[in-house]
């Protein structure tokens, strides 16, 4: 037994050169023609168009490409593929790039990730000393005590945190990025571009069908690309067939990742130009899974060293990549592929010392080494010195896709693998190829062929039946069953030797350095169940997905617990099925904005926004206590557009009304105005606004400008469920105006300028007699017809609420502002509305009232009319009119005028205990101190009652509450005026 | 999402939809007990398997509609149409 | 309490399984000796005194509390699963007590503190971080409700600010806090005592705990029958066998109704999936657990470096965990919303469990109309963090036949009296 040594430190004298790069391949995939050059942990290494940034590692010597996680052992490459543990790597401030499947850019920053100093010599290696007390789980049974240490634990323990780091440059721009989102349309989409999946996409599309084809590699053929002359041959006839038939698109470097009810199916593209992902979807109608296979590590002591592959990966290596994988190597094999494997290295020079056959019994005992191998240990106890043990020992059926739709596969001990069991599977989903079963070229080809024909008649059977299903008055011809199955051809599957842990313990997950050792220590300790093992020794939880090892990890467990594979579980795949970028996920920004037609002269004056749901609105134009002063003393105008409209028509309008509003509304007189609120069934407030009645069946009803999505549900629900006899329309108008509110004591004579017109037969008479508060006018107003105008007032002020057909919005405002400007007009913006309704102690549903508040605790018993036949929460009104509890809705004034307390501050009670809280609160430029709202436990909500603010910063203020919710002009004077 | 069949606008995914809930009738407001209520308020079967369900199509044709779904697979079928009004 | 430390003591020197330790860890490392169970392997008996239906953190630490803090031992939990498999293993084990109403914020600080010493309590190592947790403010009305928050928590006595934009900033340089975001971050509240646990951990510790008090835990048996005359619990039925029991206690999640009608009661609960996703790890970059209510989102990092995110519960009532495309484009739009950086990061594995929601936020506690048949359930979105304080209330409801004063609100009779707890305010994700 030879000495364990250091890795050899590489020569810095020599640039690194490809010496092992083969002479060119029949099916290599490299461009010879075009070499570039990139860095590997700061050094510059040659490679060629098409290579993979393992493969141009590989070429040039490199065999340790990364780290473990707990241990920080050395690891090579295992499988040379997109799920290669052993090369995640750092491409500049990209995290967890899948080096044996990233293809090379000229200039790519590519770095080993978590190595420190370095990849040759990484401290945390001490690890492997302490390896036996850092047993599985290690930490949840130290570290407990004292407990105040368990910060510093945890930073220890972050720093073996196995992954990349995130960069600092944000990639994704929410104004067109580089993600993007596709909706797309095939009526079959085909999981798989090798042979099967090639042959069932040309069945389809000359069946009549528009096919998707996805493929994982960077180019269509699956296993035939590093497959011998035959395999090739057949490689480039299939290729050839996908080109020329049309209806088939292809994408490349593409995996589905999961497939959803009623066949939604989500693809992540990638390596697109100028695109760094994106993400496909599609309402399919037939899925063909056509997965393949993914082959599986043996577990043995020693199977993460350098050296040791699969033999996929010494095929790809050799064959697709020309890249000699090591000198001396032995080859555990218990199938065909191994065999291949072990041709294909001899054919290039290697020296296979031994093909061990596990058919006969043959097997691997361990490998010996640490940053490469040393020897190997065979089972007839011979010691072989080597530098390369490829292992051929069995498959998995990726079967993520049919599990999504159904399936429960089972296992099958003769093959060796778990069986998916099709007759569960939903008729809109097919599988073909490898993940079904075994066969010469041809058996898989004509499967394929034969589920592609069906497939594309089934596309036509689910849009037929998805059409037929919605029931509609005319009573369909159509039936609404899928149309019989076609039965489909068999495909059997191989026996094969059952291979999963060979005579020693060895890793089971590369990604999270879980052993089969700490598998049974797992299941010693009592979690003794698949999932529960997995869980404990983080088992499959790493980059992988668990598509490598979960298979295993079964298998273990069963021998673990004494029990067969099938009795311990089967597995579940969830999505996605490959790892996908948020980026990719999110797609470009889509969050609609609304704006009102006068947002571009609120901006070109200064106003801050206001961001109001999906409203951006003018909060201020720099001075809102200005502003309010404006409305109480001469006139001001606010832009309201976003407050929710409903035109409704029809005769039965006020026994709508009648039902949602818990006042009453059968008398309500063309021409009127009425204020109402809106309870949920259990007798909460859930909105409220007015109603105007324009014409004998024509109403206009106002909500809150966040309600106003809801209300227009709730109408229509009230109105098609309950009462589908009533005739009534509801139309959505909250942007078909624009609506502004025109205030304060000169309001009424800049409203003449632009509406009053003696010679104008549309005019409107806005004298006080012919236009009282509360009512409604229609009719011409800046020169546009069909404008509403209302005498309301939220502020407190002479009032008008102006609204416009939303295209002349902005045209109104400017010939408000312009005509009023001898009257001193300004705009006003929502701060300014607060203060001002504040003032006169008018509640906001939401701020004022919460999730819980009932209409005796707002206020509004007043309006409550409890002797209708029927109302939204007639009960609950009822029961809270009789029990009269709950809290109150009360005007507070604190004892020092200038204190201003924050919203939301608690109200305390003698005791200390919590009465209430403050929910509006504002400096009032009107009275010149603070005026507050707020709810209040029913034994405190008398006037005069001295409570007790808790201000922010932890004292406490006195503060009395008021006689009248109004704190100006509490009788109402100046609104009716 | 799943595709519900909307009977004015066929089979549609459901993001377009709002989602009501279970079908359960209003008692009547004039007579009911706090009991019976409260029940209809706050109790529903929340069934494991087969439920009728009313939807809103809320980014399409803006009818409430019923529909049938197993709730366990999600499995939707459509609803007797009439079965849409409460019972009086 | 007095009594807290000497039962600790107790515990403690029992005769049981090996306690764990650094100097244990490495002496079974060096002589490579294998450890004891964490649990035993039981036979089902014929009768116990109670039976909890459900074994995640609630049954659990139910069972573990009615054999520490009552000397009740003749109690099985029974699972139709493995333990751990529902709720309590697919959550994303935040913790935290910055709620809206005074009765909410005591219950779940009692929690806390409970989880402060759990690792010392239970010898077992659950990994409580305190990172910090931050909900975040993107509209005046949002950071009212803040504000409302967090006074009604310095009342209470627990840590919780309001914090402005730069501030949060400061805790997440990561944070977009810029006026371009679509939703500008306002401000947040701060709550420094929450965080995040393991929570396979929490389950681990209290089974194994409570096994060792001499509880008995029956995995893989499903109760497929609760036995009720004259309006009295008789016994249960399961898939391993019949059990004579007078108590049973209802701690599960998502099939809350459905043992519940067992016995004949019936509950104001809809069970909706809530789905959760994780990315592959990077190295920790994210000190503090990131909410936003008006994205619906939340965001943590593990010690192993992975993002853990989750959002609200799905839009339709459904027993189905399969989750949805829908879903992970909802929340990748939204966390890069709040970091943009973040674009790069990739999701490794979505999944999902199922929630049972109450109209008011609020969990079910306590006795029902059936006598013997008391209930913990409803949780919602919020039951892993009052795992703790559930067990130790429920277990003095079943001791002592009394409704503790911390649970008097969450009665199940509440909703036939209109009296709806008032966390409606804050639980809009709820995490």
């Amino acid at each position: 037994m030879t000495r364990e040594t250091w890795p050899t430190p590489p020569r810095l004298d020599k640039s690194p050169a490809m010496f092992r790069r083969l002479s060119r391949q029949p099916g290599e995939v490299i461009d010879r023609g075009a070499p570039l050059t990139f860095t590997w942990n700061g050094r510059t290494f040659p490679a060629y168009s098409g290579d993979t940034i393992a493969s141009a590692l590989a070429a040039c010597g490199v065999r340790v490409f990364s780290r473990s996680f707990k241990y920080h052992r050395p690891r090579g490459l295992l499988t040379a593929s997109y799920l290669d543990p052993g090369c995640m790597v750092q491409v500049g401030d990209e995290p967890n790039v899948r080096g044996a499947h990233r293809l090379v850019e000229a200039g790519m920053d590519v770095r080993s990730q978590d190595t420190w100093p370095s990849l040759a010599l990484d401290v945390k290696a001490a690890n492997e000393l302490a390896r036996r007390a850092l047993s599985t789980g290690f930490y949840y049974k130290t570290f407990m005590s004292p407990g105040w240490l368990w910060p510093a634990y945890e930073r220890v323990l972050e720093r073996f945190a196995h992954g990349g780091v995130l960069g600092g440059n944000p990639s994704y721009d929410g104004r067109g990025g580089r993600y993007d989102k596709r909706h797309a349309h095939p009526d079959v989409l085909v999981a798989g571009g090798g042979p099967a999946g090639m042959a069932a996409a040309v069945a389809a599309a000359r069946a009549g069908s528009s096919v998707m084809l996805v493929e994982e590699e960077h180019e269509l053929g699956g296993h035939l690309r590093w497959g011998g002359d035959t395999d090739l041959t057949a490689l480039r006839e299939l290729r050839e067939l996908i080109d020329a038939t049309p209806g088939i698109e292809v994408l490349t470097d593409s995996v589905v990742l999961g497939r959803y009810d009623d066949n939604w199916v989500s693809v992540v593209q990638r390596g697109l130009p100028d695109i760094d992902e994106r993400l496909v979807k599609a309402r399919v109608k037939t899925l063909v899974v056509a997965s393949g296979l993914i082959e599986r590590p043996y577990v043995f002591a020693g199977n993460d060293v350098p050296g040791v592959m699969l033999s996929t990966a010494v095929r790809r290596l050799v064959n697709l990549y020309a890249v000699k994988p090591g000198e001396r190597a032995v080859v555990l094999t218990a199938n065909a592929e191994g065999d291949a494997a072990a041709t294909d290295l001899e054919r290039v020079g290697v020296e296979v010392i031994r093909v061990v056959d596990a058919r006969r019994g043959g097997d691997v005992v361990s490998v010996h080494g640490r940053s490469r191998i040393l020897f190997v240990e065979l089972g007839n106890g011979q010691k072989v010195e080597c530098d390369m043990v490829v292992t051929a020992t069995g498959w998995t059926a990726p079967v993520s896709l049919l599990t999504m739709a159904g399936d429960v596969p089972r296992y099958d001990p003769t093959a060796a693998r778990f069986r998916s069991d099709l007759s569960r599977l939903p008729p809109e989903v097919l599988a073909t190829g490898g993940v079904v079963g075994d066969g010469t070229l041809g058996e898989l080809v004509a499967h394929a062929d034969a589920v592609g024909r069906e497939a594309a008649r089934r596309a036509v059977d689910v849009a037929r039946v998805r059409r037929a299903a919605t029931p509609t008055s005319v009573k369909d011809a159509e039936q609404t069953e899928p149309a019989p199955a076609v039965q489909l051809p068999e495909l059997a599957m191989d026996a094969h030797p059952e291979l999963f842990r060979g005579r020693t313990h060895g890793i089971v997950d590369f990604s999270e350095d879980v052993s089969s050792k700490d598998l049974f220590a797992a299941v010693a300790e009592g979690y003794s169940s698949a999932e529960l093992a997995k869980r404990y020794t983080t088992a499959t939880m790493g980059p992988a997905q668990g598509k490598l090892e979960t298979v295993n990890v079964v298998a273990i467990v069963a021998e673990a617990t004494d029990r067969t594979i099938a009795e311990t579980g089967t597995t579940t795949w969830r999505p996605p099925y490959a790892p996908v970028t948020l980026g990719a996920l999110a797609g470009r920004e889509r969050e609609p904005v609304r704006r009102s037609p006068m947002q571009s002269w609120h901006e070109r004056h200064g106003a801050v926004p206001l961001v109001a749901g999906a409203w951006i609105r003018p909060d201020h134009y720099g001075d809102p206590a200005a502003e309010a002063s404006t409305v109480r003393e001469g006139v001001g105008i606010i832009d309201v557009t976003p407050i929710g409209k409903l035109d409704l028509r029809g005769p039965d309008v006020a026994k709508l009304l009648n039902l949602v509003y818990v006042n009453k509304w059968s008398k309500l007189e063309v021409g009127r105005v009425r204020y109402g609120v809106m309870c949920g069934e259990d007798g909460v407030v859930i909105d409220d606004g007015v109603t105007a009645r324009l014409g004998d069946e024509h109403y206009l009803m106002t909500t809150t400008s966040s309600g106003a999505a809801a209300i227009w549900a709730w109408l229509e629900s009230w109105l098609q469920t309950d009462h589908p006899e009533w005739q009534v329309h509801v139309t959505p108008v909250t942007t078909s105006y624009a609506s502004m509110n025109i205030a304060g004591p000169r309001s009424r004579e800049l409203v003449r300028r632009v509406a009053d017109d003696i010679d104008d037969i549309n005019d409107i008479d806005v004298e006080p007699e012919a236009f009282p508060y509360m009512h409604v006018r229609t009719g011409r107003v800046a020169g546009v017809d069909g404008c509403v105008l209302m005498r309301i007032g939220f502020t407190g002020e002479l009032s008008f609420e102006l609204h416009v057909p939303a295209g002349y919005g902005l045209h109104a405002w400017q010939t408000l502002l312009d005509e009023g400007r001898d009257l001193g007009v300004r705009a006003f913006g929502v701060e300014a509305q607060r203060i001002l309704r504040l003032e006169k102690g008018h509640l906001i549903v939401g701020q004022d009232t919460d999730g819980l508040t009932r209409a005796y605790s707002a206020g509004l018993e007043g309006l409550v009319n409890l002797d209708k036949t029927d109302s939204v929460g007639l009960p609950e009104l009822r029961w809270q009119h009789e029990l009269r509890d709950g809290p109150r809705l009360v005007g507070l004034q604190t004892t020092q005028e200038s204190l201003v307390p924050a919203e939301g501050s608690q109200l305390v009670d003698d005791s200390g205990r919590i009465c209430g809280r403050v929910t509006s609160s504002r400096l009032s430029p009107t009275r010149g101190r603070s005026v507050c709202l707020g709810q209040i436990d029913a034994r405190l909500a008398e006037p005069g009652t001295l409570v007790k603010i808790r201000l922010v910063d932890g004292g406490t203020a006195p503060a009395v509450v008021t006689e009248h919710l109004a704190q100006v002009d509490p009788e109402g004077l100046r609104l009716r005026g | 999402m799943i595709l519900l069949p909307c009977p004015w606008c066929g089979p549609r995914d459901a993001e377009e939809f709002g989602y009501v809930g279970e079908m359960h009738t209003r008692p009547d407001p004039l007579t009911t007990s706090t009991e019976e209520w409260r029940d209809y308020l706050y109790l529903r079967r929340n069934v494991a398997g087969w439920t009728t369900e009313r939807w809103h199509h809320r980014m399409g044709c803006r009818r409430y509609l019923l529909v049938e779904r197993d709730t366990t697979t999600n499995a939707v079928r459509p609803a007797d149409p009439g079965a849409g009004k409460r019972e009086p | 309490m007095g009594t807290d430390m000497a039962d600790a003591r107790r515990f403690a020197r029992r005769p049981g399984p090996a306690r764990y330790s650094g100097l244990a860890l490495l002496r079974h490392g060096v002589v490579d000796h294998p450890w004891a169970p964490a649990w035993r392997t039981r036979e089902l008996k014929r009768t116990y005194e109670v039976v909890i239906v459900g074994g995640g953190i609630h049954g659990l630490a139910t069972a573990y509390y009615l054999a520490r803090n009552h000397g009740i031992t003749d109690v099985a939990v029974l699972d139709k699963g493995y333990l751990g498999g529902g709720g309590s293993g697919r959550n994303t084990a935040i913790l935290r007590s910055n709620y809206l109403t005074p009765e909410g914020v005591r219950f779940y600080d009692r929690s806390l503190d409970l989880y402060r010493g759990l690792a010392a309590d239970l010898n077992f190592n659950v990994m409580f971080s305190r990172k910090g947790h931050l909900t975040l403010a993107h509209s005046d009305a949002s950071l009212r409700t803040m504000r409302w928050r967090a006074e009604v928590n310095k009342v209470c006595g627990v840590d919780s600010d309001v914090i402005g934009p730069q501030d949060v900033k400061r805790l997440v340089p990561e944070m977009d806090v810029t006026d371009e975001a679509r939703y500008p971050i306002l401000g947040a509240l701060y709550h420094p005592p929450g965080g995040i646990i393991r929570h396979d951990a929490v389950v681990w510790g209290y089974a194994r705990a409570a096994d060792s008090l001499g509880v008995h835990l029956h995995q893989d048996t499903e109760v497929t029958g609760i036995d009720v005359s004259a309006g009295k619990v008789r016994g249960v039925r399961t898939t391993r066998g019949d059990i004579a029991t007078p108590l049973v206690v209802n701690a599960t999640a998502g099939w809350a109704t459905l043992v519940a009608d067992m016995a004949g009661v019936r509950l104001p609960v809809q069970t909706f999936p809530l789905q959760a996703a994780v990315t592959e790890p990077v190295k920790p970059f994210l000190r503090t657990v990131v909410v936003s209510g008006t994205l619906h989102v939340y965001v943590s990092q593990t010690a192993r470096g992975e993002l853990v995110f989750g959002a609200s519960v799905d839009p339709f009532a459904s027993y189905s965990t399969r989750g949805s495309l829908e879903f992970t484009e909802g929340l990748a739009s939204h966390v890069l919303a709040l970091m943009p950086s973040l674009a790069k990061l990739r999701l490794l594995r979505q999944w999902s469990g199922l929630c049972d929601m109450t109209p008011d936020f609020a969990p079910i506690m306590g006795p029902t109309g059936v006598d013997g048949f008391l209930v913990d359930v409803g949780w919602g979105t919020y039951g892993f963090k009052a795992g703790p304080v559930a067990g130790e209330t429920m277990a003095e409801c079943v001791a002592t036949g009394r409704t503790p004063q911390l649970i008097s609100s969450f009665g199940l009779d509440r909703f036939a009296q209109g009296r709806l707890v008032g966390e409606k305010g804050a639980a809009a994700v709820g995490h």
